[in-house]
């Protein structure tokens, strides 16, 4: 019973998972060589609380527990407090507006941010990335897609998007207009939310025609309205997912992608993927994004 | 929806209530700390205050709460100012509130009428005296619907803070709707939440205003000055009022007038006017309006400085000291209260917040050293010889404008005045209730030891009240004689004429 609560708070699993992540795994991390190794190698991260700045409307990823809302769960949630086990802190969240993540980063109100943020060049001036997984999207759109969007391509001619403020979408969704405009076509009309929720309301009320952002997240969405909402295709992005750190201060990113990688060579990373639905093959080799 | 109960009860929410409530009671408490320092930099002499002042209005009312709250959360740390989130939104708040409070304070302020500020000031109070028991007592009660409104907004505001992670009732409901997607169930649920929120200010509020009211205010006061009174006044009645309006050393006072000139600007009111009133006359002041009775009057008494000349009461200068300095406000209390001069006013000007008794007693107790018990004595003593024995507990407001005017003579007379400055005591009351006053002022004029100017329009009164009366004209004397014969047999004529006039209109 003590591990399997102690599971339970780490990683907010559910009884399912509780078999799927099986205890000498989370047990084995803390006691794992490599780790022990580290909390050597960075001893002022042992003990500690770090913030970490999420933007918890992202089912699968980061929100509330339904169950428990003093709670968050999620991929992100369990893969930043298997990297704190590692190199021995705990996490403590923050809950900002998806645009104010890095910013919240800047300003040194949060430790990182794990938060499905994509680790693109234009960000990277704001915060360094560790990336983790790769980018796969979904295109929300109203149950028949009367529309007929096929992705971001010339089909999104005089639709109307839902996106987030801040999104990699929205400049992507830009460019795109500029093409429909060039071809003589309607532009895209994009409508700028705040968090997810509100995005998949604007297509259930018929004020969006779709809303595209990590397919997980479209899924979901699908799964808790079937029959008004679909996913009508997936599309890559060149991008990666990345964990946000304070930029000049190389030996705390360094310390963490030394623990990612840890959680990554020990299986855990992959174990968590499959846990939230989100597919083990999305795993990416860690990479430093700087601008 | 049917999942609206459950989010109503849930502890996660509820707990999200208590950071809301938290943050918008410091914003406030903290905002009505900057709100009071702001209005009182924006009515200071200093123009580098009230410019400061001005500029942060301008600032923080002029661009939206939400992101003040981003700059203080995310811009402060960049200077090594890092606040908690829950700081950090009550100070943007209260920030934000300041300027508003601020305002709220200074028409709260300026809602107490000018006349009941000079009232205080003609009755020898002090400016910290009129301040705390005069203006902030009514200004404290005219702010509560404006506060009120304030404290249901700054509720609604504390929501901004969820923008920078405070986890207050907003930021929990989003949160919530995000993970659960049931959107309208946890809005709905949290709406009702706010809306109980704000019903309790709104409850309160109403609840402050009915404790506070005037009338309520003065029930409960009642109860501590209702022993003084004593229950066979009548049977005192001679005594006190001989008591009230005798004078310590014997002798009304003399007053000389040489050469006095007075101006508001380029205005030119007494022009080289002189005038010397015997010791227990009673000297009536007739003319045109603007002729500077008022004016006169108030320069008596030091109301208004003058500009040039003298005015000496039993040899004394009034307002300025030998060699030509103007006094403070708190020296020209001192004068008024050590030669006894007192005035009554057109608008009777009494404090309406006061009971009459109150009115009469108090000023007695705030500035003359005299005992509760000697003070609501004197009231009681000198309301019942204005004939308001019965109403000694109604506020002004309760009063008709005969009753007012009554009023403010006994409270005049409690300060056992040597001199009694009367400007136009009639003139704002309806023809029927001019008698009444009349009539008192006529018995006070028989008393003798009280030395008396009253300007008037009232010319067959002046010619039975006064000894003397003065014609005025363009800031200067024109005439001046026995009342009787001015008035009847006028020798210049401007005064015939200004009498020919006033006869055909009375």
């Amino acid at each position: 019973m003590r591990s399997s609560a102690f599971l339970g708070h780490v990683f907010g699993c559910g009884l399912l998972s509780l078999m799927l992540c099986g205890t000498a795994m989370a047990g084995s991390l803390a006691d794992h060589p490599d780790c022990k190794a580290l909390r050597e190698a960075y001893p002022e991260l042992s003990g500690k609380t770090l913030i970490n700045a999420i933007n918890p409307h992202t089912p699968g990823y980061e929100a509330l527990d339904p169950n428990d809302p003093s709670k968050y769960v999620g991929f992100d949630i369990d893969l930043g407090e298997s990297i704190g086990m590692c190199l021995g802190f705990d996490v403590e969240y923050k809950a900002v507006n998806f645009a104010s993540l890095l910013a919240t980063v800047q300003a040194g109100q949060a430790d990182m941010s794990i938060s499905d943020v994509y680790a693109t060049s234009e960000r990277a001036k704001a915060a360094d990335f560790i990336t983790y997984s790769k980018v796969f999207d979904g295109v929300l759109v109203a149950k028949g897609n009367p529309k007929g969007i096929s992705g971001i391509n010339d089909s999104m001619c005089g639709a109307t998007a839902a996106e987030n403020t801040g999104f990699v979408e929205v400049p992507l969704l830009e460019a795109q207009s500029k093409k429909c405009v060039a071809a003589g076509k309607e532009p895209v009309e994009i409508q700028l939310y705040d968090n997810n929720a509100v995005c998949i309301q604007a297509i259930l009320s018929g004020r969006a025609d779709t809303y595209i952002n990590d397919v997980n997240t479209v899924d979901q969405a699908v799964k808790a309205y079937p029959d008004k909402l679909e996913k009508a295709t997936a599309v890559t992005l060149p991008y990666q997912i990345g964990i946000a750190v304070p930029k000049d201060n190389v030996r705390f990113r360094t310390a963490i992608l030394e623990g990612l990688k840890v959680v990554q060579k020990t299986g855990v990373q992959k174990e968590l993927l499959e846990k939230w639905g989100l597919g083990a093959n999305a795993q990416v080799e860690p990479e430093i994004v700087v601008k | 929806m049917e999942q609206f109960l459950h989010y109503l009860s849930l502890e996660y929410l509820l707990l999200g209530i208590g950071y809301t409530v938290i943050i918008t009671l410091w914003g406030l408490a903290l905002g009505m700390v900057g709100g009071a320092i702001l209005a009182a930099m924006q009515g200071s002499r200093f123009k580098l205050l009230s410019t400061i002042s001005r500029g942060y209005a301008i600032i923080f009312r002029g661009t939206p709460l939400i992101l003040q709250m981003v700059f203080v959360y995310d811009a402060l740390p960049l200077v090594g100012i890092r606040l908690s989130a829950l700081a950090a939104g009550a100070v943007a708040l209260a920030a934000n509130e300041a300027p508003f409070i601020a305002e709220i304070f200074r028409s709260s302020l300026l809602s107490v009428g000018q006349g009941q500020i000079t009232a205080g000031r003609a009755l020898a109070l002090s400016p910290s005296v009129i301040r705390r028991k005069v203006v902030f007592p009514q200004a404290f009660r005219n702010m509560l619907p404006a506060m009120g409104n304030e404290t249901v907004s700054a509720l609604k505001n504390s929501s901004l803070a969820s923008v920078i992670s405070v986890h207050e009732l907003t930021l929990r409901s989003t949160q919530l709707a995000s993970s659960t997607f049931d959107f309208f169930s946890v809005f709905f649920a949290s709406g009702l939440m706010y809306l109980i929120l704000t019903g309790i200010i709104a409850v309160g509020q109403l609840t402050m205003e009915r404790l506070f009211s005037f009338e309520k205010s003065v029930k409960f006061r009642a109860r501590h000055f209702r022993p003084y009174l004593s229950a066979e006044s009548d049977s005192r009645y001679c005594d006190q009022v001989a008591g009230a309006l005798s004078v310590p050393g014997g002798n009304a006072s003399g007053i000389e007038i040489k050469n006095l000139t007075k101006s508001y600007g380029s205005n030119t009111i007494l022009s080289g006017l002189g005038m010397t009133v015997e010791p227990g006359k009673v000297v009536a002041l007739i003319g045109p309006s603007g002729s500077g009775k008022s004016t006169l009057l108030r320069c008596l008494n030091g109301l208004d400085p003058y500009n040039g000349g003298s005015i000496r009461v039993n040899g004394q200068l009034v307002g300025r000291t030998e060699d030509g300095r103007v006094f403070s406000e708190a020296e020209m209390a001192e004068q008024r209260r050590k030669m006894g001069i007192e005035m009554v006013f057109q608008n009777f000007n009494l404090f309406e917040h006061l009971s009459a008794i109150e009115n009469v007693a108090l000023p007695l107790v705030w500035s003359y050293g005299v005992s509760r018990e000697e003070a609501f004595d004197t009231a009681q003593a000198l309301l019942d010889r204005v004939g308001l024995s019965e109403r000694y507990e109604s506020l002004p407001s309760q009063l008709s404008g005969g009753q007012q005017q009554r009023v403010a003579i006994a409270r005049a007379l409690a300060t056992r005045p040597r001199i009694l400055l009367m400007d136009e005591p009639t003139s704002a009351l309806d023809p029927e209730l001019v008698s009444e006053v009349l009539d008192l002022i006529t018995s006070l004029a028989q008393t003798g030891n009280l030395t008396m100017l009253i300007s008037t329009h009232q010319i067959r009164f002046a010619e039975h009240v006064a000894d003397d009366c003065a014609f005025l004209a363009e800031g200067r004397i024109v005439e001046f004689g026995p009342a009787h014969d001015v008035i009847n047999h006028p020798k210049m004529e401007r005064t015939r004429k200004f009498l020919a006039m006033m006869e055909k209109t009375q």
